[in-house]
């Protein structure tokens, strides 16, 4: 039977091509424009590891200007990084699985007596469970020790990116390479890592890509390495060398851990509040006591990581999937009216109203599944535009590029909800079709 | 009243009503989208288009790394400048610390008294350190005082101290001095209470943030930025900027082995990089709203193709009982008139509450009424348009059908 529904579909479809034509273009269209926006809405809003959603928190800690809060239109939250002295204080707690302190540095890269030309790299200087925390994947090699971290020895990661330009992508653990004027070893190959928002560091635009060079945390000291991100501060301090900016109030470093159960959380919060306490005897944190382990999708909404133009965007994607899906309606139940004496003999001859409903939910079928194929098509295409719109300079596109990349998650939410969306369009005109009494469409003839 | 046939119209619509229901709900999705996509758009073009008070279409900005252990700072950006200020082409070059409308840059809360004061009364700052040709590579206009000179450039700090001397944007001095008519040659402090006297002021400048409500606060400290990353701007005779940068490139690409020449570009890049959000989303908005209301105009043309088909032997006898083709034209017109003003009706609503959904959210004035109006008068014209084409098709059905049968 199904077979034979299908069969008449396609006649049907061929009977009026420009309506069906309509159709089918109409729901391409409502599914191109969501799957471009729900990839966009998901590259800038989604929990990009989100299995480690309960056990990894973002810390802060509020020890700003006791007369104002570090962000007005959020008064209960403190600074979103934190001042060199309390994260190296922190740091030292053994109740967290994993802990990391960090911030972004600039070096220049290049190996002695090499061809390959010197090369800016964005550095992040972290401490050694970078990867274990964040799941980072590796290629080659793995990270230092914690010896590294404070010695400082001159350790390195790199990217595969990275590696591919300095050693063609060869395993080049153990090989030398000079960061601005320090030389260092390579330990480990991050393999292809890029989550989709960059949300460990929020500070330079979460769609950046991930770091190219990775050097232990001790380096900050040992070359005064100032941050390449954000460094704000609430105090006027007369800061006059690098051991001052250490000791100062302004905050740059960030910092996460990963406490494996409530009761971690339990003891780690009350170790900072602790730590909190007794620096207001020595007259810091004179605002309330409010030191915070944040969870990442709680980080990114804190941090306005999705704007309100994504909202809006979203907005306007289920807008225009709705006036699509309006426009089907309206457009079957024309095409099947259009029908209806044709249908009123096929229930004369003794077809069911189940069946001639049947009939005309597989035609609402086919319409919506080359829709949806061509819609799929039209996305991509959409997409690719998109990155043309957000690349300034093609040689530099940043992670922006990652945008484009099509999401299979959020292609097939699309799809599915879009085709789905339009069988239950088809569901109205499909029953409104098989209630019209067949004897006033013989009549008429 | 009775020509237009109204009643007779409205009824017949009623006993069809579904088709011209869904194409009611279109119409008021379709204007609310328009009527807000139009403003979000406007505003957005508007901040983009604010004058910047610079010569940006004749601005290169230039960024050289000192890597090697042997760099010698200070001997690098004498002589990089000596070198862009000697090209032919070049009005004017200076070292920098940053790069306005770029998104990064420092920012200080400055004061008109020395002394701790509130919070609220300090003045946000965008400051820069640059040297004497400064003004002249920007190319603002000095509404009062004079440039830096060449003597009063200070050293490089590593401690982000502030100077002196400052040249301020009218905009900055006024908030610090808001009583004062001339606040040239004036006094004001850092976080530190350190005096700094204003030698120039400026008509307008804009600073690093586009999305910040102090935009045109910017003041210009007369100090070398400090190494080894320098930045320089240059700035050159109209319409030779591109020929500059090639030379710029071939002049100090391999001039020193000890630093790495970033790269050389026109101060565009960061101009559109900086306002690329907003661009993307007029531009997203402009092309989403159009496929939409096309598709609108679809639906309605759908329609009326529908209720033409399904009435062929019903014109037929009015024409053939004597109603002229006029009067067929102006049944399906206003019959569809009657859908797309009751669309516009439900879409009102919608607009004026997405408008205020959007003006909370964004923090703008509330949705102009004149919005509103135009959008009304824009949907009802595509309504017509799209129905133009079968209403003259159903004016063109003979008589004679009245009476075939079949």
């Amino acid at each position: 039977m199904f077979s034979y529904y299908l069969q008449l579909a396609f006649r049907n479809l061929r009977r009026n091509p420009g309506l069906t034509a309509l159709m089918i273009g109409a729901v391409a269209l409502g599914i191109a424009v969501c799957v471009m926006t729900l990839t966009m809405y998901r590259a800038m809003s989604g929990n990009p590891i989100w299995w480690k959603n309960d056990v990894l928190y973002a810390v802060t800690m509020d020890f700003w200007d006791p007369q104002q809060p570090n962000y007005d239109k959020k008064p209960e939250l403190p600074p979103e990084q934190l001042t060199y002295r309390d994260a190296m204080a922190v740091y030292r707690s053994d109740i967290p699985k994993h802990k990391v302190i960090m911030h972004k540095a600039v070096g220049i890269i290049s190996i002695d007596g090499s061809q390959v030309k010197p090369e800016r790299a964005a550095t992040r200087v972290t401490s050694k469970d970078f990867f274990a925390t964040f799941d980072v994947p590796m290629q080659y090699g793995g990270t230092w020790t914690d010896s590294a971290d404070s010695g400082p020895e001159p350790l390195m990661v790199i990217s595969r990116k990275m590696n591919e330009k300095l050693f063609g992508g060869a395993n080049s653990v153990g090989k030398r390479v000079r960061w601005n004027d320090t030389e260092f070893r390579i330990v480990g190959v991050r393999d292809n890592w890029l989550p989709l928002p960059t949300f460990y560091d929020v500070n330079n635009g979460a769609l950046e890509e991930p770091e190219d060079v990775y050097i232990p945390f001790g380096w900050t000291a040992a070359l005064e390495l100032p941050s390449a991100g954000n460094t704000n501060g609430w105090k006027p301090e007369d800061i006059t060398n690098f051991q001052e900016f250490l000791n100062s109030e302004l905050v740059w470093i960030q910092m996460w851990v990963e406490l494996p159960d409530a009761a971690a959380h339990d003891r780690f919060q009350a170790f900072l509040d602790n730590y909190a306490q007794e620096q207001k005897k020595a007259g810091r944190y004179q605002r309330p006591l409010n030191n915070r382990l944040t969870k990442v999708d709680q980080w990114l909404v804190d941090n306005n990581v999705v704007s309100n133009d994504d909202r809006v965007l979203v907005g306007l994607a289920f807008a225009f999937l709705a006036v699509c899906l309006l426009n089907t309606v309206g457009l079957l139940l024309a095409k099947f009216l259009n029908n209806a004496p044709m249908t009123g003999v096929r229930r004369a001859l003794g077809a069911s109203r189940k069946q001639v409903f049947m009939q005309h939910l597989v035609e609402v079928g086919v319409i919506s599944s080359i829709g949806a194929l061509l819609g799929l098509v039209l996305g991509a295409t959409l997409l690719m535009g998109l990155r043309a719109l957000y690349t300034v300079d093609p040689t530099d596109a940043g992670g922006t590029q990652a945008l484009a990349h099509v999401d299979v998650t959020s292609v097939i939410t699309a799809l599915g909800l879009a085709f789905f969306a339009t069988i239950a369009a088809g569901l109205y005109p499909a029953w409104r079709i098989g209630r019209i009494p067949p004897a006033s469409y013989l009549k008429a003839q | 009243m009775t020509a237009w046939n109204i009643r007779p119209i409205a009824s017949a619509l009623w006993r069809n009503r579904t088709g011209a229901l869904l194409v009611a709900f279109q119409i008021a999705i379709g204007l609310a989208v328009l009527v807000n996509a139009v403003y979000v758009v406007k505003q957005r073009v508007e901040k983009i288009g604010r004058p910047t008070g610079m010569d940006t279409p004749n601005m290169i900005w230039v960024a050289s790394a000192g890597f090697a252990k042997n760099f010698d700072y200070d001997a690098s950006w004498r002589e990089d400048i000596a070198t862009l200020r000697a090209l032919p082409g070049v009005k004017a070059a200076s070292v920098f610390s940053n790069i306005p409308l770029s998104g990064g840059g420092s920012s200080n809360g400055f004061q008109n008294r020395p002394g701790e004061i509130p919070p609220k009364e300090a003045v946000p700052g965008n400051n820069y350190d640059v040297d004497e040709q400064a003004i002249a590579a920007l190319g603002v206009k000095i509404i009062a005082g004079r440039p830096f000179e060449a003597h009063e450039i200070l050293p490089p700090s590593e401690t982000f101290e502030t100077s002196p001397q400052a040249i301020v944007t009218a905009a900055f001095a006024k908030e610090l001095f808001p009583k004062d008519p001339n606040p040239l040659g004036k006094t004001f402090y850092d976080g530190l209470s350190k005096p700094i006297t204003i030698v120039g002021i400026m008509e307008h400048m804009h600073g690093a943030w586009v999305g910040w409500d102090k935009l045109d606060h910017v003041v210009l400290f007369p100090r070398i930025k400090s190494g080894p990353n320098a930045v320089y701007l240059v700035r050159t005779e109209p319409g030779r900027r591109d020929a500059v940068m090639r030379d710029i490139e071939a002049k100090l690409g391999d001039s020193n082995p000890g630093r790495l020449l970033r790269w050389v570009r026109p101060f565009d890049y960061f101009i559109n990089q900086s306002y690329l959000d907003d661009r993307n989303m007029a531009i997203f908005l402009v092309s989403v709203t159009s496929a939409l209301l096309a598709i609108t105009a679809l639906g309605i043309f759908g329609l009326a193709t529908f209720n033409v088909s399904t009435r062929i032997r019903q014109i037929g006898t009015r024409r053939a009982v004597g109603a002229r083709k006029l009067d067929i034209v102006r049944h399906f017109l206003v019959e569809n008139w009657m859908v797309t003003t009751a669309g516009i009706v439900a879409g009102c609503g919608a607009a004026l509450g997405i408008g205020y959904w959007i003006s909370v959210k964004y923090e703008l004035p509330r949705l102009d009424l004149y919005y509103l109006v135009g959008g009304v008068i824009g949907i009802w014209l595509i309504g017509l348009a799209a129905a133009l084409q079968p209403a003259r098709r159903a004016s063109g059905i003979s008589p004679a059908v009245a009476s075939r049968t079949v």
